[in-house]
């Protein structure tokens, strides 16, 4: 089977949405993200992109409950699914055999 | 792990009091316009949310701010795009439905063909109408429009004050237009424009008269006439320098390129040199001329009166300097430095009078060339509004025309808007369904309007004496054909669009919704409104014709038949004597005379007449002429006293001559023998003549002042001929005249053609009405037809009911025919007061004028009724003749 591709941002947002656990929505993931990264990451970058990897079969979506913040509106709460699961996998899995194969690995001191 | 959703939700509640802070409503309604319902409620919250993070973050301002970079970052992003869903929604522009609307309007037009005839032929009439006077007021608005400096170019005018009373003059003095570039610095160049008369040009044996006129050298670079040969700056310079057009050139030389340099000779006296030649005068030029010589040789030329301030005759135009951004000077400056510019050349002798100037722009006074109160206002410019009214007009009637037959037309359509209704049409698209097809239907007329007019511009351009062409390469045009189509179309096919679309789906196929009466009053109040403007159109032409008819037929005071002038000129000035002599002896001249004038129009003027008793303070206008012996008699003139200057009495070389309203302004009970003071001349009046018109019928006869210029003749030689023999007369007069004058060629006029020149706007007005108001009655009566026809379709039934109980053809007629005469009747009185109020204005430019009688409105309304009955009854009479068994057979 062939493997989605996923492009780097979203590859974030969805690694993102996984580290959440169950707390991902729109706002709350862009100030996670901008928080991890230290990019200055806009919301409907953000929107965009969690529907693109809905649409792709890797996150699924639920509507949460409305808080007073929000104007008493619902959140959209979303988690991963196993093919969002296993692509992160596989990406992982495909940077270490790179990285294994790395002759001369970087020093720890210049990397980050 | 921080959860910074509820960590900032956490915060709020601490906060509790920054809750009253909102988003920007507006964005906030931008957002809910373009957003996809679905994602509506998350992406506010997600934005809502984000918004009070940011205000405790960095405060309102920058917080509203970001909430509106965020709003218009996703209004701009994909996210909002719509989800398709699995019913389908009806959109106006699907192409299944197009072309079901397309196919719909196409079936209705060929249904009904009587119907859609009468709608295209009276749209595209309307419409070939309007844009016909369109065409011509455009043209009329780009008269002088061709010159580049156009913005710069002024004419001066004067007011003069006197005694209380202000007058305009729109001649001025000779040496003005230098003062204006002497004293004014923001004036760049001047220049005098004198009259145009026709001169007398000799090259070798070619001899030909050209309208020629004398003009200051630097002409040619204030006005954009175009030269072929020479310089603007060296065309008028040379005192014997003439500048002459190319069909000068090619009649004198061959071509342009062969007239310049070449000598030719002015009225057999004078040699002049050609230095410049222009193109032809353009037909939207209001000055035209053939060839133009220099002023100062002019002046020189025996015009002494041109170097003094007291005498006005040229026209003086002058050009604004502009700044190197090529910006003009202001002209409310310039104009407040030449109001009192005349002060100081004493124009009035010391007498309590004063001069001021005025100035008007250039490209005005070919549209507002009237004198009304010393301010220049009026003229042509009231016909090209009178003419863009009866455009409005007349479209508009064939708008409504459209409107009448679509609603009337509606309750055979009920049926479809019902079905379109219940399968979920909604109202908007029902609108643009119909409006489309007024749209379609306006674009097939206007094709067909421009189709007319093309046909028709050539007889237009005879009647109107214009060369308009159809614009088909200009784009202004085309646009102006869209606009009109959309305008059109919109006007036409709102009003039925909104009325079949209100009907309710379960009444119309029920089967009991009917025609209410509301939209029955309305389609009435259109025909009143229809035929009231037709009447006003009747009314208008009928007194226009009979005002034209009544200058045509006035008596003048003089007997305009038969009376022929030539100018004096070359060696009939020295020989006058022997001309007189050898005309009289002509078996079909009866008198000879002359005078400095021509007899139909004598425009000038002089200020300078004292008598016994008159006020100094005081400043009459006198018209003077001088004349030749059996001057009276020539013209046919009538003597309320005294007698015609004869040559039994030698003091007669200085008597006057005055008319009744110079007697009244002079007051003097026993006239005869009175002396009159004019300038050094003194003189005694030998005669009163009764008043006649020297001048258009649009001014009051002014006072005369006649003096015998038997000496030295100049003008014109009058010469009354008998009647019916005017070809051998004028061909006896040529003879004459070649033989005392061989150098000249022979040039005549008809008094009584002259006379009806001055006329020819008014003749051009009255034609064109006549044309206008037919065309609106025939408009108004397509309508009528249609409406009739639909009327006695719709009540065949009751018609047949009707005869079998007995009714008569006659009173069925009757019936019908009632219904459409009372919206008709209504229109009359209505229309009357209107037409009335209208006509009395346009009157108001004629001081001699016909009245308005009752007759006229009674004639027209008599028309209007007879037209639009003729137009029932042709149906009326159709639907009662019919056999009562066809129409009840079926049911």
């Amino acid at each position: 089977m062939k493997r989605g591709y996923l492009g780097e941002f979203e590859e974030i947002v969805l690694l993102t949405v996984a580290v959440m656990e169950g707390g991902a929505y729109g706002v709350a993931v862009t100030h996670e993200i901008a928080e991890q990264t230290g990019r200055s990451v806009r919301l409907n970058q953000v929107h965009a992109a969690l529907e693109r990897l809905e649409d792709k079969g890797m996150l699924k979506s639920e509507m949460g409950e409305p808080t007073a913040e929000r104007g008493g509106r619902r959140k959209r709460l979303f988690t991963t699914t196993a093919y969002g699961r296993r692509t992160l996998q596989e990406i992982q899995e495909v940077r270490e055999s790179f990285w294994a194969k790395l002759l001369n690995p970087f020093r720890p001191a210049t990397s980050l | 792990m921080l959860d910074v959703g509820s960590a900032c939700s956490l915060l709020i509640i601490h906060c509790s009091f920054i809750k009253n802070m909102k988003p920007p409503r507006f964005a906030d309604r931008i957002l809910q316009f373009f957003c996809a319902p679905h994602n509506l409620e998350e992406i506010q919250g997600d934005l809502y949310e984000e918004f009070q993070y940011q205000l405790l973050r960095v405060g309102e301002r920058r917080a509203k701010w970001r909430y509106w970079r965020d709003v218009l970052g996703f209004v701009l992003s994909s996210a909002l795009k719509k989800r398709p869903t699995e019913y389908s929604t009806t959109y106006l522009t699907n192409p299944i439905m197009l072309r079901n609307y397309f196919k719909i309007a196409f079936r209705n037009l060929v249904k009904n063909k009587t119907f859609s005839a009468v709608n295209m032929l009276g749209l595209a009439l309307g419409l070939a109408c309007s844009l016909m006077i369109m065409l011509w007021v455009q043209d009329e608005r780009s008269v002088d429009g061709f010159h580049a400096n156009k913005d710069q170019l002024y004419r001066i005018y004067m007011r003069e004050y006197f005694s209380g009373k202000v007058q305009g003059v729109i001649w001025t003095p000779g040496p003005l237009a230098e003062e204006l570039t002497k004293s004014i610095p923001e004036i760049q160049y001047a220049t005098p424009y004198e009259w145009v008369s026709d001169q007398t040009f000799s090259v070798g044996t070619k001899v030909h008269k050209q309208a020629t006129n004398s003009v200051g050298p630097d002409f040619f670079k204030m006005f954009s006439y175009k030269l072929l040969e020479g310089t603007a700056e060296a065309a008028l310079k040379d005192r014997n320098g003439l500048a002459i057009s190319r069909r000068m050139a090619e009649l004198f030389f061959g071509s342009p390129e062969a007239a310049i340099g070449k000598p030719i000779r002015f009225d057999n006296r004078t040699d002049l040199r050609v230095t410049a030649v222009f193109e032809n005068v353009p037909a939207n030029s209001t000055l035209k001329f053939d060839c133009l010589r220099n002023w100062d040789a002019y002046v020189a030329d025996g015009n002494d009166w041109a170097k003094g301030w007291g005498s006005t005759d040229p026209l003086t135009f002058f050009m604004l300097r502009a700044d190197r951004n090529g910006v003009p000077a202001d002209p409310a400056k310039v104009e407040a430095k030449i109001q009192h510019l005349l002060d100081k050349f004493n124009r009035d002798e010391g007498k309590p009078f004063r001069t001021e100037l005025a100035m008007q722009p250039f490209h005005d006074y070919y549209l507002n060339s009237n004198i009304k109160d010393a301010h220049m206002d009026g003229g042509r410019i009231e016909y090209v509004r009178l003419f863009s009214f009866v455009a409005v007009f007349i479209l508009l009637i064939a708008c409504i025309n459209f409107m009448n037959l679509a609603t009337a037309r509606s309750a055979k359509r009920a049926k479809e808007v019902g079905v379109r209704k219940v399968v979920g049409a909604m109202r908007a698209v029902l609108i643009g369904q119909f409006v489309g097809e007024a749209m379609l239907l306006t674009i097939c007329s206007v094709f067909l309007a421009v189709l007319f007019v093309g046909l028709l511009l050539p007889s237009f351009n005879t009647l109107t004496g214009k060369q308009i062409e159809l614009p088909i390469y200009g784009f202004s045009f085309w646009g102006v054909l869209v606009g009109l189509t959309f305008l059109t179309g919109l006007l036409a096919g709102s009003y039925p669009a909104f009325f079949l679309s209100s009907m309710q789906p379960i009444r119309v196929l029920k089967g009991s919704w009917k025609v209410d009466t509301q939209s029955t009053w309305f389609r009435q109040g259109l025909v009143v409104f229809q035929f009231s403007l037709s009447i006003i159109l009747i009314v208008g032409m009928i007194i226009i014709y009979r005002q034209v008819e009544y200058v045509q037929t006035k008596n003048l005071g003089y007997d305009r038949e038969n009376l022929v002038y030539f100018p004096v000129e070359g060696d009939l000035k020295k020989n006058y004597d022997v001309l007189k002599t050898e005309l009289s002896q002509l078996p079909t001249v009866r008198q000879v005379s002359h005078m400095t004038a021509s007899p139909a129009s004598n425009g000038s003027g002089t200020e300078g007449i004292s008598w016994a008793g008159s006020d100094p303070n005081d400043k009459v206008r006198f018209t003077p002429v001088g004349v030749g012996y059996d001057f009276v008699k020539t013209m046919n003139l009538k003597l309320v006293d005294g007698r015609d200057f004869s040559n039994a009495f030698p003091t007669d070389s200085t008597g006057f001559l005055i008319n009744e309203a110079a007697l009244k302004v002079m007051g003097f009970k026993h006239p005869i023998g009175q002396t009159i003071t004019w300038g050094d001349k003194k003189g005694t009046i030998v005669g009163v003549l009764k008043d006649f018109h020297f001048q258009s019928l649009h001014t009051t006869i002014r006072p005369l002042i006649a003096y015998l210029r038997e000496k030295r003749p100049d003008g014109n030689v009058l010469v009354r001929i008998k009647a019916g023999k005017t070809t051998e007369a004028l061909a006896q007069l040529e003879a004459v005249c070649k033989k005392l004058n061989p150098d000249f060629p022979f040039t005549y006029q008809f008094t009584d053609q002259e006379y009806a020149r001055q006329y020819q706007s008014e003749q051009v007005v009255s034609r064109l009405s006549n044309y206008f108001a037919f065309l609106a009655i025939f408009i108004s009566c397509l309508g009528l037809f249609g409406l009739a026809t639909f009327t006695a379709e719709q009540r065949t039934k009751e018609i047949g009911i009707r005869k079998v109980l007995g009714a008569s053809v006659v009173s069925i007629v009757g019936l019908l025919s009632q219904k459409f005469l009372k919206p008709v009747a209504i229109a009359i009185v209505i229309s009357s007061p209107v037409a009335w109020w209208a006509m009395n204005q346009w009157l108001q430019g004629f001081v001699y004028k016909t009245d308005i009688e009752w007759w006229i409105f009674a004639l027209a309304g008599a028309l209007a009724v007879l037209i639009a009955l003729l137009t029932v009854s042709f149906q009326s009479i159709k639907a009662a003749l019919m056999n009562p068994v066809k129409s009840l057979r079926s049911e």
